[in-house]
């Protein structure tokens, strides 16, 4: 019979169970730390409760009973304050359960509170996981689902070691207020413990089953039929998220400095060709048209027109006709907390979003938003992008003219008063809004003047000399004191020496151009990237934030100015090839370039995977399988024209005696494998493994082993061995090879060889 | 996959039970298909509160991933559905290479308590198994059929009733596996199970069942692992009325067991503690080892034991009752005190008790006696009497609930 192998009781059953619970119970609390909800005081108070719990099982007996009954009406009331004072629902249903989850990890369980736990917690899990889709949720769930099986096969044992059958009123021990017995144990015997039971079939099986249930989970999620029921998510509706303040349609002088500071990646963008790629990219969001006083803001105008066009669209189209040729898709992964405003290279022909959004677009300013600041990441895809950084606009000039000519003045929109500023100037004419002085105004006017020669030039050769003279006249810094001063803070700066950022030189920009009669607009966004080398895709981070401007030509669109120093003065880009992109293009090899890549996959193969991709999966399992198909058919082709071949020559009687010797010798090798061969097959196997894996024979032969290489030493100096060493000699070669039931006491065995070891060494040294 | 450590011989095979074993030796596609569509009896899958639980989770989780198409909710759809099928798989695990089988000790008594053990064996090499119960009952074979296979004629009450009956008549136990069974292992379930009535008890492993390995699903493997057990009547007590007037011989009677007369019965080795006087000197010599002598037994005044059983007689089943176990605890101490030569009940062979075999025997007989519905012919009392000469012990009603023992015609005992 086997040796019976050490197993845990009871008592050490319902510690692991505690433990176990305790963890699960911390792993759902933390996910507040990539959820980004108001709950840290409490995700703190419930860490410390539950690690100290957790350490002295003993705490819990010392509340008093009113404690537990009055828990229940606590929560309850804690959860209406807490909905009455925000007005968020999910966040405070957050923090409820974190409070439930609080209650149950810090008072001894029953069952059913263990069942609490892992829903409580799976409801945590998965409300961070859909609201950020986040790469932590996909570590965090494995986490979990670990624990939780681990947790469940622990309460299993432990209601079978009670001899419990099925579900009941609850493991014993347990009731609140009442010391149960196994919490006296120390952690510290349960780890011996635990290393003790410990077996490598234990941990195999294990292993082998944590494995089985992320590779059957994978299959599923592959395999379960998609279908799209046009709705979109609903949890967003609870909760609200503010964006950065330098991409929003209102932006004041070092917003978008103040996102450069920040290297976390924004944006990922996964090209088809990446050959299109252009060298310097620069990701549009926001189009700001209009200025005052050092603030620069989407007009009204064009923030109500996106307001009305508003709809819940899968996908928008842009005002771009379909690419000639294969379509370069640009897939575009935009993380949430940025902007509602969605970057693009410029004008496109379809973007399309993974489900429905609602979606707001400015079609002459090539600008599109979601109507709500998303919670999560923001997957779409975006067809026949225009990358040479021109805006087509061919309706804008006369549109520009109308207004100037005031055939709209009856219009009521088009001098909106403020409440309590001047009033306000409607698109188009915001495009060569100036400052509200006219001393400013002049200023503005001299310096277009040192900057033309008092000459009229094109847009284009404007841009040049005025990016120019503004390199010359300001160098570049992120920390700037603009001078203090009634006037302009922008015309203020451009009149003196001071360095600036890439807002200061927009602004300038702007203003001077507009002063030189060309419509401006400044548009913020981000410019530039890395490619990551490991993963081929783009990465843009926040420190890649920029602002810039775009020109109206005066005739067919915008094309876009850079005045920032350092930047080419305009980089109307059709110039750039692909040969100079790639060049171009500054690869990433960092570690964190390397983390970033398990994002990229996380969000390609599982974020983004779809209907669309699913079928591509099939087609692709069918093309697969077609190709084995087709190449299985030729190989047997070949066998059986082979095997024609062969039956056809000629058949001579040595032939057919060797032939059919060698059929009778296969046949009979066969048969004979068939009645012998498989019985000795499994008696040597059966062998081979019961030495190999019994641990008992393997700790036998070990000392065998050690006592050999011992006795080669021993036997220089002494000529006798004592007769306590022969019999222990004996019994060590009984448990390495005899039958089981003649075993001796294994551990005295390995003791006496321990002494007799020792005793060998203290011999030697001694000598 | 797992890999059986011992291949069962066929004694084994046929004591040994289990799931991995009868599907080995018979398995047939169409009857694993038609198990799907109809399933074999006390075959059941419950889910429990956790598995409630998943099942309502996944579906939750899946009709917000549908309609919401968010992959996240789809993972963890997957996550969920994964553990319920690896459940199964591990359950499945779990079971496999399992036999057991049932051991039974007789005698069994009514009225006392009687063991009864599970021996369990995991012939796996390398998974133990965890967490098993065995659920085991102990029917009465005479209390009829345990399932209602015809019911076309009776009607619901009358088949609750019966239902009810065998429900009252029948002991179940459910024996838990508490610890790990290891690789290769063997364990030992010992129910004490008092039945209630002489005559013979089915015991029979109804179902084993797991909630391994997450406690999801509340998994019963119905087996067909049956045992009978026949038990004997309660013993009762009673009161000599006069000593019996046994008719003893002048020469004491031989019995053909050994025993202390001057009769050789036979020559056997000596064994150590033998007396030297016993040495059978010649035999030894001629044998060139000790050979002892064995004498035979002498009774000094035997009994036989007649039941006879006419429905005239006897028309109260307790009554009926009571006589068994008169007439069993009458022939037990007849037979301790070596006074018991035979017993027949009827007019059946009349049975020679010399060894303790055909006590047994006839114990047995009495323990699956009835009470017979019609009138058959029994031999004339002369012939029994001519067969055992002298010293027959019968029984008759006495008053309303007692039963009298007559030797000879005359009232020796009562209960």
């Amino acid at each position: 019979m086997e040796k019976k192998r050490p197993q845990l009781s009871l008592d050490e059953l319902h510690q692991l169970r505690w433990l176990l619970g305790g963890g699960l119970a911390l792993i759902s609390v933390w996910t507040v730390f990539y959820l980004e909800i108001d709950a840290w005081v409490l995700t703190g108070i419930a860490t410390a409760a539950i690690l100290a719990v957790l350490m002295r099982p003993k705490l819990p007996a010392r509340l008093p009973p009113l404690a537990h009954k009055l828990a229940f009406p606590f929560i309850v009331a804690f959860f209406a304050w807490d909905l009455y004072s925000t007005a968020e629902v999910l966040p405070a249903i957050i923090r409820l359960d974190i409070l439930l989850l609080l209650y149950r990890g810090v008072s001894y369980r029953k069952k059913r509170d263990d069942l609490q736990i892992i829903v409580l917690g799976l409801f945590l899990v998965m409300v961070a996981g859909v609201l950020t889709v986040s790469l932590a949720f996909a570590v965090q769930i494995l986490v979990f689902t670990g624990c939780t099986l681990a947790f469940l096969f622990v309460i299993t044992l432990a209601e079978a070691a009670e001899g419990r059958e099925g579900p009941g009123p609850g493991i014993r021990g347990m009731e609140h207020g009442r010391l149960p017995a196994w919490a006296g144990g120390s952690w510290r015997r349960l780890v011996r413990r635990l290393r003790e039971v410990a077996d490598w079939r234990l941990l195999v099986l294990g292993g082998a089953l944590f494995v089985g249930v992320v590779a059957v989970s994978s299959l599923l999620f592959m395999a379960i039929p998609r279908f799209q029921l046009e709705n979109s998510f609903f949890l967003d509706r609870f909760i609200t998220k503010k964006s950065r303040t330098g991409f929003s349609d209102s932006i004041s002088l070092g917003d978008v400095i103040d996102i450069q500071q920040d290297n976390s990646v924004a944006l990922r963008v996964d090209v088809s060709d990446p050959a299109r790629i252009p060298a310097t990219p620069y990701w549009r969001m926001v189009v700001l048209d209009e200025y005052r006083a050092g603030l620069l803001r989407t007009s009204r105008r064009l923030r109500n027109d996106m307001v009305m066009a508003a709809q819940m669209t899968p996908f928008v189209t842009g005002l771009l006709p379909p690419a000639r040729g294969a379509p370069v898709y640009w897939t575009f992964y935009f993380e949430a907390g940025i902007s509602r405003h969605l970057p693009v290279v410029g004008p496109f022909y379809l973007l399309r979003f993974r489900e429905p959004q609602w979606v707001e677009q400015q079609s002459s300013l090539r600008m599109t938003a979601l109507r709500n600041e998303p919670v999560t990441m923001t997957a779409y895809r975006v067809e026949g992008m225009s990358t040479d950084g021109f805006v087509p606009d061919r309706l804008f000039g006369a549109k520009l003219r109308s207004a100037q000519r005031g055939q709209v003045a009856d219009k009521p929109e088009r001098k909106e008063a403020d409440e309590h500023g001047p009033p306000r100037v409607v698109y188009p004419l915001t495009t060569l809004q100036l400052p509200e002085r006219t001393d400013d105004r002049q200023a503005l006017n001299q310096m277009v003047d040192s900057i033309t020669g008092g000459v009229r030039v094109s847009a284009e050769e404007f841009a040049t000399r005025a990016s120019r003279w503004l390199t010359e006249m300001h160098g570049y810094s992120l920390q700037v004191v603009l001078p203090e001063g009634n006037h302009d803070p922008v015309v203020l700066w451009m009149e003196s020496s001071l360095p600036g950022h890439c807002e200061l030189f927009t602004a300038a920009f702007t203003l001077l151009a507009r002063a030189a009669g060309f419509p401006t607009r400044a548009i913020t966004g981000f410019k530039g990237g890395d490619w990551n080398a490991y993963e081929n895709y783009f990465m843009v981070r926040n420190s890649h934030a920029h602002a810039w401007c775009e020109v109206y030509d005066g005739g067919t669109g915008w094309f876009r100015v850079d005045p920032t120093i350092g930047a080419a003065a305009m980089t109307t880009s059709r110039q750039s090839s692909a040969a100079e992109a790639a060049l171009g293009r500054r690869l990433d090899r960092s570690w964190q370039a390397r983390l970033d890549a398990i994002r990229i996959l996380w969000y390609r193969r599982i974020v983004s995977f779809d209907q669309r991709t699913q079928m591509a999966l099939l087609l692709s399992l069918k093309e697969t399988t077609g190709t084995i198909g087709v190449a299985l058919r030729e190989v047997l082709g070949a066998a059986g024209a082979s095997l024609q071949h062969w039956l056809q020559r000629p058949w001579s009687v040595p032939r057919v005696l060797d032939w059919f010797g060698a059929a009778l010798g296969g046949v009979t090798a066969v048969v004979l494998w068939w009645r012998h061969g498989r019985s000795w097959w499994w008696r040597v196997r059966g062998t081979r493994r019961h030495g190999r894996t019994d641990p008992v024979r393997r700790e036998a032969g070990r000392w065998l082993r050690k006592l050999v290489e011992g006795r080669t030493e021993r036997q220089r100096h002494s000529a006798t061995s004592k007769v306590e060493d022969l019999d222990m000699w004996a019994d060590l070669q009984r448990l390495r090879y005899g039958p089981r039931d003649t075993w001796p006491e294994p551990q005295a065995v390995f003791r006496r060889a321990r002494r007799a070891r020792r005793a060998a060494r203290r011999t030697i040294s001694w000598r | 996959m797992e890999t059986e450590r011992w291949r069962l011989d066929a004694q084994q095979a046929q004591t040994w039970h289990g799931p991995t074993l009868r599907d080995r030796s018979r398995f047939r596609w169409n009857e694993f298909l038609w198990s799907l569509i109809y399933p074999v009896r006390n075959h059941r899958i419950m889910p429990t509160v956790p598995g409630l639980v998943l099942i309502g989770l996944a579906l939750g989780i899946g009709s917000a991933a549908y309609n919401t198409a968010s992959n996240i909710l789809f993972i963890t759809l997957s996550l969920l559905l994964a553990c319920l099928i690896l459940s199964g798989v591990m359950s499945s695990l779990n079971l496999r290479g399992v036999c057991w089988r049932l051991l039974l000790q007789p005698p069994a008594r009514a009225g006392q308590k009687t063991p009864v053990t599970l021996e369990l064996w995991n012939r796996k090499t390398l998974l133990p198994t965890y967490g098993l119960w065995f659920e085991l009952t102990a029917r009465p074979v005479a209390a009829g059929p345990q399932r209602a296979e015809a019911t076309i004629r009776a009607s619901s009450a009358e088949i609750r009733a019966a239902f009810a009956r065998i429900e009252q008549a029948t002991a179940r136990a459910i024996l838990p596996l508490r610890e790990r069974l290891d690789p290769g292992g063997q364990a030992r379930l010992d129910w004490l199970f008092t039945p209630q009535r002489r005559g013979v008890v089915r015991v029979e492993l109804a179902s084993v069942g797991s909630l391994f390995p997450f406690g999801f699903l509340r998994k019963n493997h119905g087996t067909r692992l049956r045992r009978e057990i026949i038990v004997w009547p309660a013993p009762v007590e009673y009161r000599f009325t006069r000593t019996a007037a046994a008719a003893r011989q002048t020469e004491g009677e031989r019995v053909a067991r050994p025993g202390a007369s001057n009769d050789l019965l036979a020559l056997r080795r000596y064994q150590t503690g033998d007396s030297h006087r016993l040495i059978h000197w010649k035999a030894s010599a001629r044998l060139r080892q000790l050979m002892v002598r064995q004498f035979a037994a002498e009774i000094a005044e035997g009994f036989f034991l007649w039941i006879e059983t006419s429905p005239g007689g006897w028309t109260r089943e307790e009554q009926f009752e009571l006589l068994c176990r008169f007439a069993a605890t009458l022939a037990e101490d007849l037979f301790t005190a070596g006074r018991l030569t035979g017993a027949a009940v009827n007019a059946e062979e009349p049975l020679v008790i010399r060894r303790v075999r055909d006590l047994e025997s006839f114990l047995d007989r009495l323990a699956v006696l009835e009470l017979p519905q019609e009138i058959h012919p029994s031999p004339a009392k002369t012939d029994v009497t001519a067969r055992t000469r002298r010293n027959v012990i019968t029984f008759a009603p006495e008053g309303v609930r007692g039963v009298a023992a007559y030797t000879d015609g005359e009232k020796t005992a009562t209960t």
